[in-house]
This record gives structure tokens, C-alpha cells and sequence, in this order.
């Protein structure tokens, strides 16, 4: 399967009409997704605020997802230099910044009314700002190479080494004292989140991941096309 | 040696390999060794009277605010109780208190120690604590009696482990 | 192999401490950034004396990152690095050892002076010991993840304002724990956890730097 879709050129053909599909659906989910934020009661202590919950967690969810998929990719690019998979971590960092960026902003503004800070130097919230850094040195990395093979052996680097970050990221709120709650929904005991708030969390969840999915394929194709225009301006320019 | 490759490469990736891998368990172990201890975003009161935090230095102390410890006067000073399962300090604040402050509930006070348990804070913020509940099943709850404020802070947390 | 490794690792070293004025260039951004503390922040003792510990740390791994940008540069265009892929040492083990005549050039030197800039900066005293050891570890990790920042920039356009974003973030854990070491020993609490941290990323860069600095240097050398 995987050496099936390697080809570019074959990976474009069966992707493409899958596009207007998946845009389609992240588009009902978010439909349906928001209407249950709204629709989900208030909470006993946070009363509204708590609807920000529901872009906050699956942001910083995607934020690490799309690291962890662009360290697998990295690592498949560099070690079976594999170049749709150098193409496809390339096409994933902007993405994965957006997200981490609104998990940052979306804090910052459930912070304020609730803790009575946006911002604090805890654990969860350094680690996190590091990530967001990471990605922005791997977007600043791959624009300043100019030969696309050793810009993305370089970035594909860079993003292995920054791995180290993601437990961090993870486990900053049971290592040390935080200001940051603890995981509410993977613990021990099941969730202590009340299902009617579950279930607009998993939908948006659901929702962000196939956003996810859509803007990935359409980078990754533009992707494909501006390298096949650069090879085919090239080889112009020898003739 | 059998296990020795044969090309030139692969000798050499083994070999680094091979002294590479020690220092990292070596960093692993220690790395371990010093998670042991928490690195401290705040206090709590019963690491608080362990650690003998000086007077007069600036530190941050988390617990729950004690209930009917509240009491608020007219010139907008506030002054409370923070405690864990063991021990208690008394925070005095003047300024506005996060939404989500009140008695029973987690807080992080930055501030100036003034006692060996005293504190004077010059920021409160609140610490929300895992669980999300709708108002209408909490009100439920409180009408049969079932609803205990702040049920999930008083089971000890796994992580939390004592300062060094 | 001992013998080329040493003649690198000489040759190196004479150039890290000779070359473009040396560790005096490092030397002299650190005390400057020093001197610009007080002056920026007024000279009330009792703020400069919490906070001095903190800065040092910030102006040390400021000054580490100075030279970095020539790490590999110099070598890199003069084909030095063609030669020496040619001999006997792997990429990984020459990596090591420019990272290590880096830190021999500026790191120590400005670890040794570490103790004097906190305590000019009004620290206490009693941090010189602890501030020197720390310092030795903390800019051990600098050099070694400098080194990998300054492979993967290696031939790009913007090199040093680059390096300084891939760098910077894995400079914080260091900056953290040192701090966090002089927090503890003002509080006579027990330093042992920081500097443990320390060592211990101090022999993960150890580990893993030579790793990533041979594939980003046989990258840019394919």
C-alpha cells in the first residue's frame, strides 16, 4: 500500500477525487461539531468559558499529532529516502504551527478569566511555546536551503531531534506541579469529563483531524506540482 | 567475532553505536534519578514547611483554599487559607480574585513569604481542577446530597510526590 | 585512529584559540552584555542580586551561540571537510571534536568567568563554586547542540539568524536547570536534582549530537 501511493504521480491520481469528499465532511463535522458546543450545558464552575475547551484540546491534540507524523515521515524520508515522505513532513509543518499557535491563543484566553493570568511559565505552557518554536525553525529551515534534497535531509534532522519535546509536552502536567490541569480524559477510571461534554469534544475532535486530512492532501499535491514545475522549468532552461 | 559486519560502513555504525548507546543510558539514569525530585512550579503547603522557605523570599504556593477560611474586607483585602491534606498557610491578597476562586478550590498565590506560614500574595490565580461537569447535573447531585465540592482534589494525586 | 583524532583535535584547538581574535570576541560580548544589565535595569541592588544568577545563564548561552556560526563554515567552504572524509575518522567523531575545541575556546573560558560575573552582578558569594560547575556542564550542552544547529544551517543562505531559532529552544532546558541550581543554593535547598539535569543533558547531547551533526554534515557534503 505504502509503495503503491509512493509514487507521486499515482498518489496524486487516487487523492485528488477524494478532496471535495473529505472537505466536505470536515466541513459537516464542524457544523454539527460547533452546534454541540453551543448546545452542551455550561459547566458548574466555568460556566460558558468552558466552550473554549472544545477548540483548545483538539488544537493542542493536532499540535502534537502532526509532530509526531512529520518525525515519522523524517525519519522515512531519511533512512529510505523515501520523497514522498520528505515532501509530505514538509507539507505538514505549516499545518501542525496553525494548530499549535490556537492551542496557545485558546489558552491564553480560557487563562484569563479562569486562572486570572494568560500566561505562566508552567511546564505545560513552556513546553508547548517550544513546540510552536520547533515548527517555525523547521518552516525557517526548509525556506533557507535552496536544494530541496538537502533542505529536507536537514529538516528531517531537525524534526527527529525534536521529538524529545513531545513527552514533555505530554507528561509536563504529571512531572511537575503545574498550573495547567492534568489529562481528564485518558486517565485511569475513565474520563472525568461528563459525557454530555464528551461527546462535542470527540466531534471537534473528529472535525480537526479531517481538516487536518484535507489541507494535508492539498499541500502535499501543490507540493508536487511546484517541484514538477521547478524540474520542467529546469530542463527548459538547458534546451 | 561473528557478529562483526564485514563492510567498512557497517563497522563503523556499530562502533558509534556502541559508545554512543552507554552515554545515553547513562544520561537516561540520571535524568531519572533527577525526576525523582518535582521541579517546583509551586509549593504545597506540606513542601512548603519542608522545604523552610525563608522570609522574605518570593515564591508561588498551591493548594485548596480551606472552607470558612474566606474572609474578605471592605479595602478589597482578601484573606484565606490555603491547606493540603497535611498542612496550612495563611495567604493574605489585596487585588481581584480569578472567576473561578472560591473556597474549596485549587489556587496557585505568587508572593512574598512573611512567616513560616504566612504569605502575602500579590497574585492569586486559580487552579481548575480535571473535571468537567454540567451545572444542572451538579445542582442534581447537591439536591440528593451525593455532590462533595472538590470530590477529585482530596483522593492524593499519583504524581504528586513529596519535595526532595 | 588515536593519532589523527589528536592531530584534529590540535589543529582544532589552535584555531578555536587563535583565529579571529579567539575567545576574546565571546569574552567581549559576554562582559558587555553584562554591563548592559545594570544599566538597563537601574542599579537597585536588591533586584540585581535575585535576578543575577538567572542573567548570567541568559548572557552565557547568548555568548555560546556567537561563534557558532563558523563551526563548520570555515572548513566547510575551504573543502577542509572533502580532505578529511577521505582519512581514517568518521564525521561523527570529527564533529565531536570541533564541538569539543569550541567549548575548550569560549565555553570554559566563559565558564571560568561565570563566577566573577555573577558575583559583579551582586549574587551572593557563596554560588562562585556551584556556578562554575554549572557553567562547565551547561556550556558543554551549548557547544554540542550548537554544533548540530550549525550543521543543519550549514550552506544555507541566512546561517546565523537561523541557528539562533533552531538553537535557542534546546538552550532553555540548560538555562532552566542552571538557574534552578542557583535558585537552590541561595535557598540552601538541595542542588543535587539541577545539577543531576544538567549532567544529564550534558551527556545526551554527548550521546545523540555526534549522531545528528554526522548525518547533517553527510548531507551537506552529498
Amino acid at each position: 500500500m505504502i509503495n503503491f501511493l509512493a509514487n507521486p504521480e499515482r498518489f496524486t491520481r487516487v487523492t485528488r477525487p477524494l478532496r471535495p469528499w473529505l472537505a466536505g465532511v470536515t466541513a459537516l463535522l464542524f457544523v454539527w461539531g460547533l452546534y454541540l458546543c453551543f448546545a452542551s450545558p455550561e459547566d458548574y464552575q466555568q460556566g460558558d468559558t468552558v466552550r473554549i475547551m472544545y477548540v483548545h484540546v483538539p488544537a493542542a491534540w493536532m499540535g502534537l499529532t502532526v509532530y509526531a507524523a512529520m518525525g515519522i515521515a523524517s525519519f522515512f524520508g531519511l533512512i529510505f529516502r523515501h520523497a514522498l515522505a520528505d515532501v509530505a513532513a514538509k507539507a505538514m509543518a505549516p499545518i501542525g504551527a496553525v494548530f499549535t499557535g490556537l492551542a496557545l491563543l485558546t489558552g491564553a484566553l480560557w487563562g484569563m478569566p479562569m486562572w486570572g493570568t494568560p500566561w505562566q511559565w508552567d511546564g505545560r505552557m513552556t513546553s508547548e511555546l517550544i513546540l510552536f518554536l520547533f515548527y517555525i525553525g523547521y518552516i525557517a529551515l526548509h525556506a533557507s536551503i535552496e536544494d530541496e534534497v538537502r533542505a529536507a535531509k536537514s529538516t528531517a534532522i531537525l524534526a527527529l531531534v525534536g521529538l524529545v519535546n513531545l513527552p514533555i509536552v505530554h507528561f509536563s502536567v504529571q512531572w511537575w506541579n503545574s498550573l495547567h490541569q492534568g489529562d481528564s480524559i485518558f486517565v485511569k477510571g475513565g474520563p472525568t469529563v461528563a459525557p454530555d461534554m464528551l461527546w462535542p469534544l470527540f466531534v471537534m475532535v473528529a472535525a480537526y483531524h479531517a481538516l487536518f486530512a484535507w489541507l494535508f492532501l492539498v499541500r502535499l499535491d501543490s507540493e508536487i506540482l511546484a517541484r514538477k514545475y521547478r524540474a520542467l522549468r529546469a530542463r527548459l532552461s538547458f534546451n | 567475532m561473528s557478529f562483526w559486519p564485514k563492510s567498512v560502513k557497517a563497522r563503523r555504525r556499530l562502533t558509534i553505536f556502541l559508545i554512543a548507546a552507554p552515554v545515553f543510558i547513562a544520561a537516561v539514569a540520571l535524568s531519572l534519578y533527577a525526576l525523582k525530585g518535582t521541579v517546583v512550579y509551586f509549593y504545597t503547603p506540606a513542601q512548603w514547611i519542608e522545604a523552610k522557605v525563608p522570609v522574605g523570599k518570593t515564591v508561588r504556593l498551591g493548594g485548596l483554599v480551606k472552607p470558612g477560611s474566606v474572609v474578605k474586607t471592605p479595602d478589597g483585602v482578601t484573606r484565606f487559607t490555603v491547606q493540603d491534606k497535611l498542612k496550612e498557610i495563611s495567604v493574605v491578597y489585596k487585588g481581584e480574585l480569578p472567576d473561578l476562586f472560591r473556597e474549596g478550590q485549587g489556587v496557585v498565590c505568587e508572593g512574598e513569604v512573611t512567616g513560616v506560614t504566612a504569605l502575602k500574595a500579590v497574585q492569586v490565580l486559580a487552579k481548575h481542577d480535571e473535571k468537567y461537569i454540567p451545572k444542572n447535573v451538579q445542582k442534581e447531585l447537591e439536591k440528593q446530597g451525593e455532590w462533595r465540592p472538590g470530590a477529585g482534589m482530596d483522593k492524593p494525586k499519583p504524581v504528586q510526590r513529596p519535595f526532595q | 585512529m588515536i593519532r589523527p583524532a589528536l592531530t584534529l583535535l590540535k589543529r582544532d584547538l589552535g584555531l578555536s584559540l587563535t583565529k579571529g581574535g579567539g575567545p576574546l570576541l565571546a569574552v567581549g560580548f559576554y562582559l558587555t552584555l553584562m554591563a548592559m544589565i545594570p544599566l538597563s535595569l537601574g542599579p537597585d541592588q536588591a533586584v540585581l542580586s535575585r535576578i543575577a544568577a538567572g542573567l548570567t545563564w541568559l548572557c552565557l548561552a547568548l555568548s555560546s551561540l556567537l561563534s557558532l556560526e563558523r563551526l563548520f563554515e570555515r572548513d566547510y567552504e575551504d573543502a577542509v571537510f572533502d580532505t578529511l572524509r577521505l582519512g581514517p575518522l568518521p564525521l561523527e567523531l570529527i564533529a565531536l571534536l570541533k564541538c569539543l575545541s569550541q567549548w575548550f575556546g569560549t565555553g570554559v573560558i566563559l565558564s571560568l568567568m561565570t563566577p566573577i560575573v555573577m558575583i559583579i552582578l551582586g549574587a551572593p558569594v557563596s554560588l562562585a563554586l556551584m556556578g562554575l560547575v554549572s557553567a562547565f556542564l551547561g556550556s558543554l550542552s551549548f557547544a554540542l547542540i550548537g554544533g548540530i544547529g550549525a550543521s543543519l544551517a550549514l550552506g544555507s543562505r541566512k546561517g546565523g539568524v537561523l541557528m539562533a531559532l533552531l538553537v535557542l529552544p534546546f538552550y532553555v532546558p540548560p538555562v532552566i536547570f542552571g538557574a534552578g541550581l542557583m535558585q537552590a543554593v541561595q535557598t540552601s535547598a538541595s542542588p543535587l536534582q539541577a545539577l543531576a539535569f544538567l549532567a544529564a543533558y550534558a551527556l545526551f547531547a554527548l550521546a545523540l549530537g555526534p549522531i545528528a551533526m554526522g548525518a547533517a554534515l553527510r548531507g551537506a557534503l552529498s
